[in-house]
This record gives C-alpha cells, sequence and structure tokens, in this order.
C-alpha cells in the first residue's frame, strides 16, 4: 500500500514535470498554501503574482479575510493531484490540516513548509516573521508586525472597566479557555475569560445551562454573518440567550476576526474594547 | 370483535385502564427526573418558585427555556415512535415493522435536512416539520405499496434496507452539498438523534402535527383489534379497511416525521416498546397503541436522562444509547421468527 502510494507520487512527480527542490530560494515564485489560515499570512505578505494557489475556504469573504485578493488566484482543495499542477516550489501547509497530501507531497520531494497554531500574541508575532522569513519578503512582514504593536499600543491606553467577566460562545456550543489565541485577546480587551475560571483549556464544550448560570456579564457569541444554515450555528440563536439579553450584555464576533492569527484579532479586541466600554453598557449591573 | 357479553370483560378493561394511568403516571415521573439532571447546578423548587411568581430569574431561564424544552420533547417523540411503532406494527401483523428499520425515519430526516440546508426552514419555519412529514410519508406509502397487504417479513425487511440506505445517501449527498463547514458533523444528528439544546421554540413548531397524528393513529384502535380475526372477517364486522389504512400512514408520517424533524432519527424505540408490553394487553393490538405511547416517552426519557448521567463529553446521541437497549431485542427477534419460519 505505501510502496504504490509512492510509486503513485513519482509518476505524479514526473508527469507533471516537477522540480525536486531541496532547498528553497530566496523568494518563492510558485507558492501553494493548503491552510486557511496560512492563505491569509501569504495573501499579506507575498506579491499576488507569485502565489499559485490557495484554498477554496479563503474565498469566501464571511470566512475569510483576504477573500477579495484570494478570488484573483486559483483555488485549491487540499488535493495533491492539484497541488502538483501548479508545479509549486513551495508548498505551506497548516500542521494538522490535510495531512495525508502533506505526506504525500514531502515522499515526492516538494518543498513543504508546516505552521502550527499560535497560543499567543507574542507566537502569532514570530509566526508572521517565519513565515515573511520563508517568502524571502522581509520587510513586509516587519511593517506588518509593527502595524499590529502600533495599533495594540493604541488599544492599550484606552480606559478599560474593572475586569468585567466574559465567556465565549462558539457554533456547536464550544467555549475557548486557558493557553489559546483567543483568551490572550479577551484579556489584551480587559476581560476576565470566565470559560478559563471554569477550568476549560484551549476549546471545550460548554452546556448552555453552564453559560446561563455562570454570571457573566458579557456573552461573545461567535457568529458567521450571513453564514448557511446550520444546526452548528443554531446554539447561538437559542431562544435562551436572547432572554439573557436582559441582565448580560451579547456580542457579536464574526469568527473570521480570530480563527486565523493575524492582524485581524486587533479589530476583535477592538470590538470587545468597544462592547466593554462602561458608557455602552448601560444594562451591566 | 364485541366482547361486551363476555364476564370478564369488566375487569379485563379495568386493569387495562389500570396500566395505562400507571404509565402515563411513570411518564410524568420520568419527566420530572429529566428536568432534575442537568450539566449546572439548580435548585428546582427555587427555580420553580421564581417562575411560578413571574420572577424571570436565572435558574427558573434555565428551567424553563432549556430542561423543560428537552424534557417535553423527550415525551412527545417517545410517545411518536411508541405509538407509530405499535400501530404499523398492528396493520402490517409484523413484529419487526418499526418506523426506524423500516426506513421512514431515516426518510423524513431527509426531508428535514433538504428544508433545513436549503434554508426554507429559516424563512418558514414550519418547512422543518412539512419537511419531515413530507419525507416520511413517502416511505410509508412506497412501504405500503411494496407490501400490499399483511407484509411478509422478507419483503418488509427488504424495503425497509431499500428506503433505509436511500434516504441515508440522500441525506449524505443533502449534506455534502449544503455549504457549510459543519454539515459534514451534522449528519450524525440527523442520523442519530438528539434532544440536546432544543427550545421551547421547536415544541410548538411539532406539538399541534404530533396530536393530529396521535388522534388518528389511535382512532385506528378497534379496527387494529377487528384485523387480528383477518381481513375478511374485520370487513365483515363493518371496520373500512382503506380507511384504516389511510388514517394509519397520514398519523404515522405526521408522528414520526415531525419527531424527527426536531430531534432526528432515534432508532428501536417503536420496536422494544410494544415488544414488551404486548403480553400485559393481551396481545391485542388496538390496547397497545395507548401503552406503547406512553412506554416510548419513557424509554426515551430514561436514555436521555442517562446519557447526560454518563461521564461523556461531548454527550452521545440519543440514537446511540436506544441501540444499545434495542439492538439486543431485534436479534432475540429476528431468532424467534427464525425459529417460527
Amino acid at each position: 500500500m505505501r510502496r504504490a502510494a509512492l510509486a503513485l507520487g513519482l509518476w505524479l512527480a514526473m508527469a507533471g514535470g516537477l522540480v525536486l527542490a531541496d532547498d528553497v530560494s530566496a523568494k518563492p515564485q510558485r507558492i501553494v498554501s493548503l491552510n486557511m489560515c496560512t492563505d491569509e499570512l501569504v495573501l499579506r505578505l507575498a506579491s499576488p503574482k507569485h502565489i499559485a494557489s490557495v484554498t477554496w475556504l479563503s474565498q469566501d469573504p464571511r470566512n475569510a479575510n483576504m477573500a477579495a485578493r484570494a478570488l484573483t488566484i486559483p483555488a485549491n482543495h487540499g488535493l495533491v493531484e492539484e497541488v502538483l499542477a501548479h508545479k509549486p516550489d513551495l508548498v505551506i501547509a497548516g500542521a494538522y490540516t490535510t495531512r495525508a497530501t502533506v505526506a504525500l507531497l514531502k515522499r515526492v520531494g516538494v518543498a513543504v513548509r508546516e505552521f502550527g497554531v499560535p497560543g499567543n500574541l507574542a507566537e502569532m508575532r514570530q509566526q508572521i516573521r517565519d513565515m515573511a522569513n520563508l517568502l524571502g519578503e522581509q520587510q513586509n512582514g516587519e511593517e506588518l508586525i509593527a502595524g499590529i504593536d502600533a495599533r495594540l499600543a493604541a488599544l492599550a491606553a484606552r480606559p478599560r472597566p474593572a475586569q468585567p467577566r466574559a465567556i465565549v460562545l462558539r457554533p456547536n456550543g464550544f467555549t475557548t479557555g486557558r493557553g489559546s489565541l483567543v483568551d490572550e485577546i479577551l484579556t489584551a480587551a480587559g476581560l476576565a475569560n470566565l470559560a478559563a475560571k471554569l477550568g476549560i483549556d484551549n476549546y471545550g464544550q460548554i452546556a448552555l445551562e453552564t453559560v446561563a448560570l455562570g454570571k457573566a456579564d458579557i456573552l461573545i457569541l461567535n457568529t458567521t454573518p450571513d453564514g448557511p444554515p446550520s444546526l452548528a450555528h443554531e446554539i447561538l440563536h437559542h431562544p435562551v440567550l436572547a432572554r439573557l439579553g436582559d441582565r448580560l450584555k451579547l456580542v457579536a464576533l464574526p469568527s473570521k476576526l480570530w480563527t486565523c492569527a493575524g492582524p485581524a484579532v486587533i479589530d476583535a479586541i477592538e470590538l470587545l474594547l468597544d462592547a466593554a466600554a462602561p458608557t455602552s453598557a448601560g444594562k451591566r449591573p | 370483535m364485541s366482547s361486551a357479553a363476555l364476564p370478564s370483560s369488566l375487569s379485563d378493561r379495568l386493569s387495562y385502564w389500570r396500566l395505562v394511568a400507571l404509565l402515563a403516571a411513570a411518564t410524568l415521573a420520568m419527566a420530572v427526573l429529566s428536568l432534575a439532571v442537568g450539566y449546572a447546578r439548580l435548585d428546582l423548587f427555587a427555580a420553580l418558585g421564581d417562575w411560578l411568581a413571574g420572577r424571570q430569574s436565572l435558574p427558573a431561564l434555565v428551567l424553563v427555556e432549556l430542561r423543560l424544552p428537552r424534557a417535553i420533547l423527550g415525551a412527545l417523540v417517545g410517545f411518536s415512535l411508541g405509538l407509530a411503532g405499535a400501530a404499523m406494527q398492528g396493520l402490517l401483523r409484523n413484529p419487526l415493522a418499526e418506523p426506524g428499520i423500516v426506513g421512514i425515519s431515516s426518510a423524513a430526516a431527509f426531508g428535514a435536512v433538504t428544508m433545513f440546508y436549503s434554508g426554507f426552514a429559516g424563512a418558514f419555519a414550519l418547512a422543518l416539520p412539512l419537511g419531515g412529514i413530507a419525507g416520511a410519508l413517502l416511505a410509508v406509502l412506497l412501504l405500503f405499496a411494496l407490501n400490499g397487504r399483511g407484509a411478509g417479513t422478507m419483503t418488509l425487511i427488504l424495503a425497509g434496507v431499500a428506503i433505509n440506505s436511500f434516504a441515508g445517501a440522500m441525506t449524505s449527498l443533502a449534506l455534502n452539498l449544503a455549504p457549510n463547514p459543519y454539515a459534514a458533523l451534522e449528519i450524525v444528528f440527523w442520523l442519530m438523534g438528539s434532544l440536546a439544546d432544543r427550545s421551547l421554540i421547536h415544541v410548538w413548531l411539532v406539538l399541534p402535527l404530533m396530536l393530529v397524528g396521535w388522534a388518528l393513529l389511535l382512532s385506528c384502535a378497534p379496527a387494529l383489534d377487528g384485523l387480528t380475526l383477518g381481513e375478511d372477517t374485520a370487513r365483515s364486522l363493518g371496520f373500512d379497511l382503506t380507511w384504516l389504512r389511510m388514517r394509519l400512514i397520514g398519523g404515522a408520517a405526521l408522528a414520526v416525521g415531525s419527531a424527527v424533524a426536531v430531534t432526528g432519527a432515534i432508532g428501536f424505540v417503536g420496536l422494544v416498546v410494544p415488544h414488551l408490553l404486548r403480553p400485559l394487553v393481551g396481545h391485542k393490538p388496538g390496547r397497545l397503541l395507548l401503552v406503547s405511547g406512553f412506554g416510548g416517552a419513557i424509554l426515551l426519557l430514561a436514555a436521555d436522562t442517562a446519557l447526560r448521567l454518563m461521564p461523556i463529553r461531548p454527550e452521545l446521541k440519543l440514537g446511540v444509547v436506544t441501540a444499545l437497549i434495542g439492538a439486543p431485542f431485534l436479534f432475540s427477534l429476528i431468532q424467534r421468527l427464525r425459529r417460527e419460519a
């Protein structure tokens, strides 16, 4: 089975007339990205003429921040044949997605680099820097990071209320706890993450009962505006949440602002700061 | 069959209604237990007091908006599945005629899925149960068309396998085409069923349709008793068998279709419950109807309470628990049918 897969891969590689690149040149010319979050960084840092393909997910403006630019670039669905057809000199993948494709690409000698999921803002900066080095766009990377830091500094100077308790409710009843980028975003917005206090690490399911009785001041609903109907999102429209709106503040935060670690997380922090601002929180006790 | 002349008739009828009352009380007790069990600690009496006094406290909100719909839907859906199972078994005179096994539930799920993911249900709420009912109706009609009168086990099961696999595949197809990243995960809900995070909106949406379905099915009781003597005798006793079939088909489609539309397809309830209760009503299919409804409600509420007490998160789907209980029953039934054959 393994040998068959290898043979198939080699055949595909030869059929595609692929250059078996061992080292990545200073500025890759045919970049293929296989993950929605690496897509975003590639689209922000590299010149569009160097990007051969991004995922189809990035072309949906409801899910992705760089959809307008992604629509000008051919899409892939993370399949080996699609990737090889673009004759890439660099493939960028997420550490947890399209595993089979990445394994096969590595076997046929395609240069593949994998990126993890940053757990905080420092790791996010490092990831942008790593990506910029890989793409040979160091200057763009430093500009992007400088822009993020300038906005963060401006937001840090804003007055903030005394640590209102907040809880995040995501589709399918998930919430985000300790050790996640979202937790740090909440902290940066001056909020205390109730899920972290309840002992939830990273990403876990939470019962609506717990949310209702949790005595939160702010409930952040992770919505996808105008998204297609799904049971996953139905929980965010449960009538009990509307009834809770009488005693706590409901904040709708589009998922795409913090799905991926990038400059959009600063928009998330700003949105939360605005929502928690004492002036607009008349209903809060 | 008129049994008024028999001396045992009165005590017989009395013991039947005693059984009905007992099962109704047990259903109520299970519903209260279901209200008391949850993920967060809740002072049930304080919550009830707040609610009755009209105070919008948090505990009252959790009780009314989260736990109440769950308990009510558990009872309604269980009643529908148990009742529909008993009625179909009476008409087809085959203990394997169950909404899940013969494919009515999966066809209803396909109907509901079509309405939900196409966005119809978002624009027009009633489209969801109506889609489920349409799917269920198609499956029941197909089933009766394939089986004619008095179903042989072979035809029944083959028709069930055909409807089940086709509706299941169509459900998968509809979810694959749905432009939503969660759709692939949600197929588990539609094929296995769950009562998690349903709301009172769902209760109001399906209750009227279900009540009509129940009334149609329960009205079949005398004719089903008559049918045990054979079709010709039943007809000579004055039962219109075409009218009986129409009521039963419509009732089963309404009850099962609307149930599946809000909780997904939950299997085995209509199989296990009539099977257990049949000896208690003297094997009379007419009397089996009401008791099977209550029995189904008890079984579903018990299964839903059990899965919330289990330390497994995310919680198991309801259909997993009913399958764990129901599959052994199915095997024993098959064994018995083999011996009889």
